[in-house]
């Protein structure tokens, strides 16, 4: 710890991720009570394949090549025997969730802030492909696929890292991601069209396929509020007075209506899944429906 | 109604634009944190209608706005006009001795005027009526503004004598030449000058301008004024102004020290100047009198110089004793020895008779022996002794004593007498010569007619001329006198009745035996010249202080209006109050060269308003400024609550608030009496002495003060805790909660009735004791309280009648009573001696305790402790002694009431051992 603003600042990031780690362990057993509701449906390829990891021996047959001998495992008895690796499943899930001030807000109509809901269906999401075998990496910065037991814990450990550090950025990083992976991104995608087409578009060039889940608090499409409202940005778009909320209320909803039809063209456009979640309805909801997006493709994997 | 700061009022002028201000400015808006901002931007609205501030909320405002410059430009109201142009305004502040009694209401007023001055920023001059004690002459301050002469008027004070309004009138003159007319205040007394000079001054003063006077409309003023030696008695004199009502004016007695000896009430009848009363003192501690004093609560009793006599040697009455040599014609009418000794000494002196051993048990100031001769032995002894210790010896001669001189004289006599005139003789009976200068007869005129014709004669001897006080026309010593240790022994050369001389058939005989009365209780004769220092002055409030520097001696012979002269009228060269030595002290009255009280007439022409009426201004800014306070509160919450600031929450506190606000209301609005009676209402929860309540509120104030000393000296001793006494009235209030009722019995007591005889019969039967206190006793009781309390053993009879009483018998040291907590033989109160009677034989039924204890003792007055922690009653004959006894017999008291027969063992002790040594 130093002193002066740097060290004070640091300070108080610290302190900050230290809290939202606290509140991490209520939000996985959340996360894993959300993924037990939904059916046990993909099934792990547990078979011998291309792959790093060790799966098996076997004793050495006839049209084997002869560099596949363990010759360690061989010397400890008479018969010789090859070393198989677990078929890898090259498709890890990328997961991405927008930790941009504008999804830590909620309405007061809501109890759930849309990063709190956000970080619950990723998580819920990470336990039900861990289930399955998948593996899950966290689009962002340093961070490594995950799989087996602590994968979860590493995930959450992850997310409330991306959470803590200024991430910023209302749309997922230009981070190299593998092809032919899939990717789920929740957000509330409330940034100009354009800038949604230009993130989405590079993801597409990788070629990855992508789900893109909008988390939305029901306050921002209905626009409850009255009389005369100065509006700040929770970002960086400045701020607005409305003399009389009353009366913008229907341009608002359309202008509302129109941003999300774009952002679904948008998805269709490039091959997307897209779906909307409102933070007033339960999550089981939205991760069903997501699971049923993603099924088609885990068993086209297998 | 006016405006302190007027030059505010134009600010009003801007409310409209205030207005147009807050018309056309909406109210803030809230802020809202939004996530979708962008989407909001540049939305069009569909209506055009701008939130805009409510009407009624605008007008709160411009009401509130309007209230904030209303009240700083202070609207007064009742300012009147006591300035009328610019020039410089004359106070004049009368303080002579009669503004003591409202000096506060008078500065207020002085204050009030120069308020008012102030404002108009004029200058103000100040004159003050009556001189200062440093006796420089009255001027008039120059002309000042006002916040100086504030501390001018600060400075002066009531002055114990009466303006010199003549020289007021002058000054007066000189300054309507000087400054001319430019107004003046008059802040008056309304008392006619003693000096006549009033009509000078106001006519002087009526040339200033216009005049404002401002003077108390019914001038409340109370002089006391000497008292007068009147059959026996001292008489305290109340003067004032005539009322229409009958007034009571309280009056205090003070010994020396400012202890109260009594307090006593003064009646002036409806349209009377003057009331009178005695002193109700028995004639001991009337000599221990050092001041007389107002001493009510009312306005006109409020301290002051007027109402304060201080008494001097002249007001000391002294007990004489008259013993004969013939006890049996004494008292003859016109041939008895003592027969004109009585009447000459009885209208201003206590005289007794008697035996000598009788009178010298007593303190006398004067022994009077009419032919009497001391024969060598105890009695000579006993005399001579009396006189070494301050005692006047006054000897008549006669025709015993001339036969047998004995020791106590003056002079040497020579054996047998001289007869001037007679059948016998040659001679004429011989006329008396003019008192020697140093004589204290100097002074008293002879009459021609006074003749001797018999006396007995001196031994001629060089120092005869020094011991003689009065001689005959022929030189031969008619009185002798020569001290004798500290005190004197005085021989008249004839008899005390006519057989000798007419000299007491005169005037003269009363004269010279008053001077030589006065001369008694060491009190040195002053020679009528001499001039007295003034040793303690009186200030306008009465109290006494060191003498101003103005203050000069005073010859003797000028302290009382006396052959033809009148006494001084105080004045800073000769400030009221105690001149000469130590011993010799004279006082100087202002009341006693006061005219009679004449109310002088207003100011010609001038404008005459109460006191008071210049301080009601009332200033409307302050209330202004807080209802503008409370409006803009108002506003803010409005403000808040439109913003939506105050939510769901906020308003439930609120509620919670007022709810507390409501109960902390309530709870102001119990009267705090009733709360401090909750836990108070069971009589049995502590142990508290009762007492009998007389309905003569000077009595029960005295019995709850001292039930309360005794209480706290209880506390402060022994394990019991005592809490404050309680009164009650028997047949009414329940008695068997109290183990001890206290019971002051006066002199007017009524009978009882039957409900209370059965009550209190009932209280004794059940284990209860009264102690009835006749506090002191008539003239024929025993102990010192003996004369207090006059017709007290008539009152003792009546009430108790019907009491269950047994047999009583005194309370002696063999006494359980005697033992409880302290041992004690003497059992004192406020007085000393009177006897405590208490059963003989109590009943066994309640462990052999009294059921009731008399005495006279007033034990009460001797534990009484006021508020500021004193005793306010002197013991009798005194002692800090008395009152401890007193405190320890109250202790035994309570003891005995709680503990009964607890320490009857410890009187039985010494039987006990013997049996047990057996």
């Amino acid at each position: 710890m130093t002193s002066g603003p740097a060290g004070h600042e640091s300070f108080r990031e610290a302190r900050r991720a230290e809290a939202l780690g606290a509140s991490l362990p209520p939000l996985l057993v959340a996360a894993r009570r959300v993924a037990m509701t939904v059916a046990q449906g993909v099934h792990g390829r547990r078979r011998v394949g291309q792959g790093d990891s060790f799966w098996q021996f076997r004793p050495f047959l006839h049209g084997d090549a002869v560099t596949r001998i363990d010759w360690r495992q061989s010397a400890k008895s008479d018969r010789v025997f090859v070393r198989e690796t677990e078929w890898e499943a090259a498709q890890t899930v990328c997961l991405w969730a927008d930790a941009s001030p504008s999804m830590r807000w909620r309405s007061r109509l809501v109890a759930t802030e849309k990063a709190e809901r956000a970080g619950l269906l990723l998580l819920a999401l990470t336990a039900l492909l861990l289930r399955g075998g998948e593996r899950v990496r966290l689009m962002a910065l340093g961070e490594n696929a995950q799989g087996g037991r602590d994968a979860l814990e590493a995930v959450a450990r992850g997310l409330a890292r991306a959470r803590a550090g200024e991430a910023g950025a209302g749309l997922p990083p230009m981070l190299p991601v593998p092809r032919y992976a899939t990717a789920v991104l929740f957000g509330d995608f409330l940034d100009p069209l354009a800038h949604v087409q230009a993130a989405l578009a590079r993801l597409a060039a990788v070629p990855v396929s992508v789900h893109v889940m909008q988390i939305l608090d029901p306050a921002e499409r209905a626009l409850p509020f009255q009389g005369r409202v100065r509006f700040a940005d929770l970002e960086d778009a400045g701020e607005t007075l409305i003399p009389r909320v009353e009366g913008v209320r229907a341009a608002y909803a359309e202008r509302f209506a129109r941003h999300e039809e774009g952002l679904a063209q948008i998805c269709r456009g490039l091959g997307f899944g897209f779906a909307t979640h409102m933070t007033d309805q339960p999550p089981e909801t939205a991760l069903l429906a997501l699971y049923v997006t993603l099924a088609p493709d885990a068993g086209a994997l297998g | 109604m006016s405006f302190s700061a007027p030059w505010l009022l134009p600010a009003l002028l801007a409310l409209p634009l205030l207005w147009w201000f807050l018309r056309v400015t909406p109210p803030a808006p809230r802020r809202e944190r939004f996530p979708a901002v962008r989407l909001l931007q540049d939305l069009l609205p569909t209506e055009e209608t701008t939130a805009r501030t409510p009407w009624w909320l605008l007008a709160l405002r411009l009401a509130a706005a309007a209230l904030v410059i209303l009240g700083l430009a202070g609207p007064v109201e009742q300012a009147g006009t006591l300035v009328h142009d610019r020039g410089p305004v004359l106070l004049v502040v009368d303080n002579g001795w009669a503004t003591a009694a409202n000096w506060a209401r008078r500065m207020a007023a002085a204050n009030a005027a120069l308020d008012r001055i102030a404002r108009s920023g004029a200058r103000v001059a100040l004159l003050a009526t009556a001189e200062g004690p440093s006796g420089a002459p009255l001027a008039i301050s120059p002309p000042m503004p006002v916040a100086r002469q504030r501390a001018r008027l600060a400075l002066l004070r009531p002055e114990p004598w009466p303006p010199d309004r003549a020289a007021a009138a002058a000054l007066l003159r000189a300054w309507r030449s000087r400054w001319g007319p430019h107004g003046a205040v008059y802040i008056a007394d309304r008392l006619a000058d003693p000096g006549s000079a009033d009509a000078a001054f106001a006519a002087a003063l009526a040339r200033i301008g216009p005049v404002t006077e401002l003077a108390a409309l019914v001038p409340a003023v109370r002089v006391l004024l000497p008292p007068q030696d009147r059959a026996g008695h001292l008489v305290a004199r109340v003067a004032q102004l005539p009322q229409p009502v009958r007034q009571r004016a309280t009056v205090l007695a003070e010994a020396p020290g400012g202890r109260i000896l009594a307090r006593f009430g003064v009646e002036i009848p409806p349209r009377a100047a003057l009331g009178e009363a005695a002193v109700p003192l028995p004639l001991e501690l009337t000599n221990r009198l050092s001041a007389l004093r107002l001493g009510g609560k009312g306005a006109a009793d409020a301290p002051s110089a007027a109402g304060v006599v201080l008494l001097d040697e002249r007001w000391r009455r002294r007990p004489v004793g008259l013993v004969s040599g013939d006890p049996a014609n004494a008292n003859l009418p016109f041939v008895g020895d003592l027969y004109y000794l009585e009447r000459a000494l009885g209208p201003y002196a206590e005289v007794r008779q008697g035996d000598l051993a009788a009178l010298l048990a007593r303190k006398l100031a004067v022994i009077v022996l009419a032919d009497r001769v001391l024969p060598p032995g105890p009695e000579t002894t006993a005399v001579s002794n009396w006189v070494a210790g301050g005692g006047l010896l006054v000897r008549f001669a006669g025709p015993l004593f001339a036969a047998h001189p004995d020791a106590l004289l003056p002079v040497h006599l020579i054996a047998g007498e001289r007869a001037l005139g007679g059948a016998l003789t040659w001679g004429r009976p011989e006329p008396l010569a003019r008192f020697p200068a140093a004589s204290p007869f100097a002074g008293l005129a002879v009459p021609a007619d006074v003749t001797v014709a018999r006396q007995v004669l001196a031994e001629p001897d060089v120092a005869l001329a020094r011991h003689t006080w009065a001689t005959l026309a022929d030189g031969t010593p008619l009185v002798t006198a020569a001290h004798f240790g500290a005190g004197r022994i005085v021989l008249f050369h004839v008899t005390a009745n006519t057989a000798w001389s007419n000299l007491p058939l005169s005037g003269l005989f009363v004269a010279m035996l008053r001077r030589l009365v006065e001369l008694s209780a060491g009190v040195a004769e002053t020679p009528g010249r001499a001039v007295l220092a003034p040793a303690e002055a009186m200030d306008g409030f009465g109290a006494l202080q060191t003498p101003g520097p103005a203050a000069g001696g005073l010859t003797a012979d000028r302290f009382a209006a006396s052959q033809g002269k009148a006494a001084v009228l105080p004045s800073p060269r000769h400030p009221p109050g105690l001149y000469g030595p130590p011993n010799g002290r004279r006082a100087l009255n202002l009341t006693a060269a006061l005219p009679p009280l004449r109310v002088m007439p207003p100011i010609p022409g001038a404008r005459v308003e109460a006191l008071t009426a210049l301080g009601r201004e009332r200033r409307f800014g302050p209330a202004l400024l807080a209802i503008a306070l409370g409006l803009f509160t108002i506003d803010l919450l409005v403000a808040l609550g439109l913003r939506g600031l105050i939510g769901w929450r906020a308003r439930a506190g609120a509620r919670r608030g007022a709810a507390a606000l409501g109960l902390v209301l309530i709870w102001l609005a119990v009267p705090s009496a009733a709360r401090a009676g909750i836990g108070a209402t069971n009589p049995a929860l502590v142990t508290r002495i009762a007492y009998v309540i007389t309905g003569n509120p000077a009595v029960d104030a005295l019995t709850r003060e001292g039930l309360r000393g005794l209480g706290e000296f209880v506390n402060a001793r022994t394990a019991v805790t005592l809490g404050p006494p309680k009164g009650v009235v028997p047949g009414r209030d329940d008695l068997s909660f109290y183990p001890l009722l206290y019971w002051p019995v006066t002199a007017n007591a009524p009978a009882l009735k039957p409900v209370a005889v059965t009550a209190l019969n009932r209280f004794m039967g059940n284990g209860g004791i009264i102690l009835m206190d006749t506090e002191g006793g008539g003239a024929e009781a025993a102990g010192s309280g003996a004369g207090f309390a006059p017709g007290v053993g008539a009152a003792l009879r009546r009430v108790s009648r019907g009491l269950a009483i047994p047999p009583l018998t005194t309370l002696t040291y063999e006494n359980v009573l005697a033992h409880t907590f302290y041992l004690l033989r003497d059992f004192p109160g406020r007085f000393d001696g009177a006897p405590v009677w208490l059963a003989r034989d109590p009943a066994n039924r309640n462990d052999n305790v009294s059921p009731i204890i008399v005495g006279g003792d007033n034990w009460v007055a001797a534990w009484a402790v006021d508020a500021n922690g004193h005793h306010p009653y002197v013991s009798i004959p005194g002692g800090a002694n008395q009152r401890l006894l007193a405190y320890r017999f109250g202790v035994n008291v309570v003891m005995y009431a709680l503990t009964g027969n607890y320490k009857g063992d410890q009187v039985h002790l010494p039987a006990i051992l013997q049996r047990l040594g057996q």
